[in-house]
């Protein structure tokens, strides 16, 4: 995989995506910067208790951002963006994987994730603002992704929507009955 | 790749007719003539439905020949909620910390404001 993948016209199902949204009390413009410029995303992209250490960020369509993330020193993790289309200050289109440290596309480096987790999820981040509030609406679907995956993500997807929390619930009624 | 449990499980989530049987396993053990009533399908078709439940981890089923009863693998499915649990869950916390970075931010820019 190369970096100029299109990440502006992703094979992806718009049905079966990942979706969240959050209003911050902030202008637009504030949030776009702290999504697209390295010294803004260091500070709050990584994991709780990690340090991003930004290795590249070329922030253009086709262009990579690049970070390790380190849960404890000398022990370091990869990830990457690929940037696709770019709309500022309102939307924003890039390919996510797990990396290495070339910066080559690599599964998740942990255990206790699906392994047809996708190698690469394709997001699309959209922001609106209404008086000095900014929406932040991200979805996120796989990409190129071998059936196996496509499946898994879908299975994962349908799940979330339709809340297992709620089927839980009642097989919680049924057991104490029981 | 050989896919891992939690793979297959999400695998077998992916079919609308799958999930409608889980929902209805949750209401309690039932035998496949009951199962298949609700859907407009015929007997082997929701046999094969179960087979991809029970190959996944999700389903248990009776040994008893005729009356061989489906119920719900609860831990498999905790298992399940768990980790969409945590996927969200990590989305959460990453916007969080945006949240309080903007906050950060938004005071640093004040504090230089009312310098000027």
């Amino acid at each position: 995989m190369t970096a100029t993948a299109t990440a502006s016209a992703p094979a992806t199902d718009i049905e079966k995506q990942f979706t969240i949204s959050r209003t911050f009390n902030a202008p637009r413009d504030l949030v776009w910067k702290a999504w697209t410029e390295a010294e803004h995303l260091a500070q709050w992209w990584g994991p709780k208790g990690c340090t991003i250490r930004v290795i590249k960020l070329d922030f253009r369509p086709g262009g990579i951002f690049h970070y390790a993330m380190a849960f404890q020193p000398g022990h370091e993790m990869y990830g990457r963006f690929v940037y696709g289309d770019i709309v500022a200050p309102q939307q924003l289109q890039w390919i996510n994987s797990f990396s290495d440290p070339e910066g080559g596309v690599t599964r998740a480096p942990f255990g206790g994730i699906a392994a047809d987790f996708p190698l690469e999820v394709h997001n699309t981040m959209t922001l609106t603002e209404e008086g000095g509030k900014t929406t932040l609406t991200l979805r996120g679907g796989p990409l190129n992704a071998t059936q196996a995956e496509r499946k898994c993500f879908e299975g994962m997807f349908d799940s979330m929507q339709q809340g297992f929390a709620g089927t839980f619930d009642r097989l919680d009624e049924y057991l104490a009955k029981a | 790749m050989a896919a891992d449990p939690l793979s297959h499980k999400f695998a077998a989530l992916a079919d609308p007719t799958r999930r409608a049987i889980l929902a209805r396993l949750a209401l309690g053990e039932t035998t496949v003539t009951d199962l298949a009533k609700p859907f407009k399908m015929s007997g082997p078709a929701i046999s094969k439905h179960l087979k991809v439940l029970e190959t996944a981890g999700l389903i248990a089923r009776g040994r008893e020949a005729q009356w061989r009863p489906c119920r719900i693998e609860v831990n498999a499915l905790r298992e399940v909620d768990d980790w969409l649990e945590e996927y969200r869950r990590m989305w959460e916390a990453r916007l969080d910390r945006l949240e309080d970075y903007l906050h950060e931010l938004q005071a640093t820019e004040n504090k230089r404001g009312r310098k000027k």
